[in-house]
Parts: structure tokens; sequence; C-alpha cells
């Protein structure tokens, strides 16, 4: 079975093939090069190359592939701005951590690039990656990640703040729904593996799967993929105008589904996905680091209560959505 | 005359609501009593079918001016937007409504469905039995040919809307008892026909819109058949995934509203909670969409219609929660109208993972026909 079946949608299934081969066949970059991700990158106005671009990171994670895609994302509107060839500047993310204050990340391997720092109120700036003084973290997911050291305080800006403003909230919308492509990606696939696990797997003299209450919970996890699949879709088509966090709302709800399905395949796999050797991790490993990246499920699904109640705006989603029409 | 495209059709539409038509306005209050929410919305959509919004997205040989489902899912969601407190029984134009047109007599449907959107005759569906829910297909209300028309006996239950019903489709056997689900035929029947007594069950929520339909010889003329005879269960699958696929965008647009009216006198407390309800109705405009998207392209929706009736459920009831949570008055009873309508609307989200299909049945669904297991 494929989650990603979209009857009405053959193009982006195209794509999604594509994406998947690259992905599973070539490592880091060489992924994104045969599938030209830099070249398509400036051109995200266009549907066919926006369908290119977050198939790729929904293959990215199906495949747990280890590639700079998301913060090339998070940098296009810079790089445009800057006048910086696409593809020689990966945006770092800036995280407020509770402990231990702003720290800064990069995803993927950087490849010796350089790197796009974006902070609010102090402007844009492009650093070389030596300088950011990279250090790798451990962490599940099959991804790397680099925690660099960086003082802003002091440095000329590359773009000042004034200019960066509103390419952010571009640079922000799509990077969040590039990531809840890729957290569809993930989740979609360790859920696959759940289903095709209770299929396999015998107690009883039967297959698990043959079970109502296994049954229930793995259609459950279909849903939550489901659901995100149809609000990434449409948070692309709606990305050159979208309503009031909209990217947001996918994000949060990407996250949050992305975490309910781990739980639910890890529910089928039994022990055996609690172990090292098992792939579970790697999937909720990539799943936690996601939704935990620009902008976390609890803390913006918070936000955006706190804005229902006090804006007494309509976000009008519905509205938007049936005008922005397909793909 | 010949609808517009969807931007223009909509612009217009939006400057007519902007006159404010006090059947408009009506409609936009909360009203406890049944009888009075079926007048006003009798009224809205006459003057809705009079000034032709809502004639577009039905066929023209039907009485429409032509375009498809999305210029009906504009007109809801903007009368949504507007204030208006819920579809009532004009739920079934969204429901059986687009199977009749696709499958009903042409002739009979050409006459009956106008009649339906200016709101002069109404409609019911007739499916469920006593001893019939889930499994539908061990329905026993017989049809029987004799001459020109079937004699229809037996008895439905959970009837939406009967009593305000002028015609029924309904669901019966045209084989014989072991023939289940290849032996029904759906036919369309008039309810003042003698022979039909509609019995309303005051429900739990103090409201009596579903009722007992008994048939003792009921003569439908032969020719009331939509489909083939014998065709009843293609019928009932084609409507059940309107019911769980397209009819969820519609439904949606009015628990947007009634979150947005819960958050404006909500507690900070519950903002976490607040943002995740906003999140699930997301989910049903998503996936809701991506229905009537693929209806107005023609394509068959099948079983995949089981997410987003489960995804609807579980907004209305996510949206509910938090209007409780917000309202100790509609647990302890307060005489104001919109406190009535809010305890009825919440109690009822109690039930909606039952009817359509139970949330049960949706997740079997799932499990057999898209994941494929065992």
């Amino acid at each position: 079975m494929s989650l990603a079946a979209v009857p009405d949608a053959p193009p982006e299934a195209e794509f999604l093939s594509t994406a998947a081969r690259a992905m599973s066949s070539e490592r880091g970059d060489a992924a994104l090069d045969r599938l030209s991700f830099w070249e398509l990158l400036p051109e995200l106005d266009d549907d066919e190359a926006a369908a290119a671009v977050f198939s790729a990171l929904r293959a990215q994670g199906r495949a747990l592939a280890d590639t700079p895609a998301l913060g090339g994302l998070l940098a296009q509107p810079f790089a445009t701005a800057l006048g910086v060839e696409q593809g020689t500047v990966i945006a770092a993310i800036r995280r407020d951590t509770p402990r231990r204050g702003e720290v800064w990340v990069a995803v993927g391997d950087t490849g010796g690039r350089r790197l796009l720092l974006d902070a609010p109120g102090r402007g844009t700036h492009v650093l070389d990656a030596d300088a950011a003084a990279p250090q790798p973290v451990v962490v599940a997911g099959r991804t790397t990640v680099v925690e660099l050291e960086v003082d802003l305080d002091g440095r000329a800006p590359d773009l000042p703040d004034r200019a960066a403003a509103p390419l952010r909230d571009r640079a922000t919308y799509l990077a969040r729904v590039g990531a809840s492509a890729e957290l569809l990606g993930a989740a979609e696939r360790v859920v696959d593996l759940a289903v095709e696990y209770a299929g396999a797997r015998e107690q009883f003299g039967r297959p698990i799967g043959t079970f109502q209450a296994l049954r229930h919970l793995l259609a459950w996890a279909a849903t939550d993929c489901v659901a995100v699949e149809a609000v990434v879709r449409r948070a692309v088509a709606l990305r050159r105008d979208p309503p009031p966090r909209f990217g947001d709302a996918a994000k949060a709800l990407a996250g949050r589904n992305g975490m309910r399905a781990c739980q639910r395949a890890l529910q089928a796999f039994g022990g055996i996905g609690f172990t090292a050797e098992h792939e579970h991790h790697h999937f909720h490993g990539r799943v936690l680091l996601l939704d935990a990246l620009l902008g976390s499920s609890a803390e913006l699904t918070h936000e955006l209560g706190t804005w229902v109640r006090t804006s007494g705006d309509d976000p009008a989603y519905a509205e938007a959505v049936l005008h922005a029409g397909a793909p | 005359m010949t609808v517009p495209e969807l931007g223009e059709y909509v612009r217009g539409l939006e400057s007519w609501l902007d006159a404010a038509p006090p059947a408009l306005v009506a409609a936009c209050e909360p009203e406890p009593d049944y009888e009075r929410r079926v007048e006003v919305m009798r009224a809205l959509m006459g003057e809705l079918h009079a000034a032709g919004w809502s004639r577009a997205g039905w066929p023209v040989d039907l009485g429409g001016t032509g375009g498809t489902i999305l210029h009906r899912a504009a007109m809801w969601e903007a009368l949504a937007r507007r204030g208006v407190q819920g579809m009532a029984l004009f739920e079934h134009l969204e429901i059986l409504a687009p199977v009749l047109a696709a499958d009903g007599p042409r002739d009979l449907v050409a006459e009956l469905l106008p009649a339906f959107l200016s709101g002069r005759e109404l409609w019911a569906q007739g499916f469920s039995e006593p001893d019939a829910g889930s499994d539908l297909a061990s329905l026993r209300t017989t049809a029987v040919l004799d001459g020109d028309a079937y004699v229809v006996n037996g008895t439905k239950i959970w009837t939406s809307w009967a009593r305000y019903a002028t015609w029924c489709l309904l669901l019966a056997r045209t084989g014989d008892a072991a023939s289940r689900h290849r032996g029904l035929t759906a036919l369309v029947v008039d309810l003042r026909d003698p022979g039909v007594e509609v019995l309303p069950i005051v429900q739990a929520n103090g409201t009596d819109e579903l009722a007992q339909v008994h048939f003792s010889d009921v003569r439908v003329p032969a020719g009331r058949v939509v489909g083939e005879p014998g065709g009843g269960w293609a019928v009932a699958m084609h409507i059940l995934s309107h019911e769980r696929g397209t009819f969820a965008w519609f439904r949606h647009c009015f628990q947007y509203q009634q979150l947005l009216d819960c958050a404006r006198h909500a507690a900070g407390r519950d903002d976490a909670a607040l943002g995740d309800a906003l999140l699930d109705l997301l989910a049903v405009t998503a996936t809701g969409y991506e229905g009537v998207a693929a209806h107005a392209a023609g394509d068959v929706l099948g079983p995949r219609a089981a997410f987003t009736k489960l995804l609807l459920c579980a907004a209305e009831q996510s949206v509910h929660d938090r209007v409780l949570a917000n309202d100790t008055d509609l647990a302890v009873g307060v005489q104001d109208a919109d406190v009535a309508v809010r305890r009825q609307e919440y109690l009822f989200s109690r039930i909606v993972t039952v009817y359509g299909g139970s949330q049960q049945m949706q997740l079997d669904t799932i499990a057999k026909q898209i994941l494929a297991l065992p």
C-alpha cells in the first residue's frame, strides 16, 4: 500500500517517485544535484517546480536521506535578495532553548558552503562555515546536525534587519512547509513499515494485523498521515499568498501527527521497535528533530490558540483553500 | 442563465450578502426550536434560489445554472462565515441530492430538485432499520413489484428530518431475504402517500428531528427508481461516499465559527487546546477540499472518504470539547436561546461518531480497503 497514492495529482506522484529514487540511490548532495534541486529553488512560484521541491523533502523523510535541502529552502528568499547563487549558502536555524538560550544549528552536511544566519532584530548574516566552529551533535534519524558557535553582536549584517524582515516571513513559510513535507515522509514510511510488519508477524497462530484492535490503531496512524498530506498540499498551493499563520498551523499539525504516527507504529512493532537495530527510532528521531526546529508543535499550537482567542480574527482557512484551487 | 467562474460567483454572492437580506439576518440567530430553525432556513434558501445563488453547481437540465460542487462549497462557506447557524435539513442537498442528480430519473429530478433547492419540498433518507444499522445489507423493508408500482412494507429508523420532508430516498429489498446487498433497490417515496407514518424520536439533546417511519402497503410508481432496479447498494455507497467525503467540507465551515465564537470567550489557560482544535479543523479543510475537488473533476471518492469522515468527527468533538470547557452554563442550564443551542450542539457532537457509518466501520474500511491488512 502507499499513502502517497493521490488519484487527482499525477504530476505530484511522478515527482515523488523520481525524488524517492534519487534519495535512496544517491547520498547527500548528489541526490539534490540529480533532482536539480538548486536550479528549481528560484523557480518556486512555478507550480511544477514547487511540486518537485516539496516532493524532494517528502522523499527525504521517507528515505531518511541526509541533505541540506531544508536549510537551502530557508535561505532561498535571502539568497535571491543578496544576489548569491542558489546552493552556495545554507541557512542555519535559530533555536530559543529554555536552558541554553539562543543556539544555532545547521541540518545536513553543509559541504563547505557558507552559512546564512537570519536573526530578527539583528539582520541577516553570511559567514564561512569554518568561522562558525561547527560541532556535530549526535542524534538519531540518520541526519547530520551541527551546532554553531557564533556571536552576531556587533557584527555588521549583510542584509539590514529592515530589508530582511519581509524575506523572513516568506523564508519561514517555505521552510515550515518543507519541514512538514519531510515530517510527512518520515511518518508515512514508518506507518507503511508497521502495516507490513502487522501482516507478517504472527501471534496466537495468525498475523497480528488480523486483530481488530491493531487494525484500528494502524487505520488511525494512516489517518494522521493523510491529514498532513492534504494540509501540506494545500500549503504548497497557498505559498504565494498564504492566509495568516497558515505555515504555523501546517507545521504544528505535521509535528503533532508525525509524533502520533510514530507512537502508533511503535505499538504495532512491539518490543523489537524499541531496539537500536530496528529502524523505528531513526524515523522517530527525524520526526522529533523536525518538530523541534522552526517552531515546535507545542509552541505553535499554543500560539495559534492565543491568536484566535485574543485577535477576534477569522483565519478563513476554508475560504483561502477553496480559492487557491489546484494543484 | 449560466454560472460564472468561481471567483466572480463569490464576489457577486458576497455583495448580495452585504445587503443583509432579512432572511439572512434571521438565519444567523441562535434558534433552539427546530420547527423555527427549519422555517428560517427555508426562507433563506427560497431567497438564494430566487436570486440564483443556490442554483449554481447543479446541472442546467435539472434547474441549475451549471458549474460544479465547488460553487456549492463556496456558497455554504460564505454563509457560514456570515454567521448562518447551520444547514439544518438542507444538509441533504449535499448528501443525497448529488446522487439523485447523477442516478435519478431525469424528468422526476428536474421537477424535484428545484423544489428542494428553493425550500418548498424537502428530503429525508431512509436507510437504517431497527435491525440494520452498521450492517446495512441486512435490511428487511421490502418493495414488491405489482403491476406499475412497487409495494413497500417495513420500518426505517434514525431517519433525519423526516417530519419536515416531503420525499424520502428509500433503500428497500427487492430480492429475496438472502440476497444481502445484491437484492436492494433505491426508490423515491412520497411521504404524503397513504400508508406512511412518521413518528418523531425525542432525542437526548431535546430535539426531535430524527424519526421512525413505518411503510404499510405504500405504492411507489415503478419509474421512481434511482439507479437500476437491484442496484440499490451502489446508490447507497454513492450516497455514503458523499456523506463521508464531500459533506465534511460543508459541515466543518460552521464548526470554524463555533470554535471562533467559543475562543472569544475562552480562558487563557485553554490556548493550547484551542490551537489543537483549530488544527483538527484545518485537517478537515484540506481533506474535505480534496474530496470536493475530486468530485468536481468527476473522480469517484471511494474508500478514502473514510479518512475525511474520521477527521470531521474528531474536529467536531474537539471543537465542542472547547465549547464545554469555556461555558459551564451549557452544563448547568440557563434559559437563553444561545446557551440552549450550544447545549444541543454539544450533546449532538457526542453522537457524530455513530451516524453516517460508525467510527469503527470507517476504521475497518481503511484497514481492509486501503491498508490491505490481512
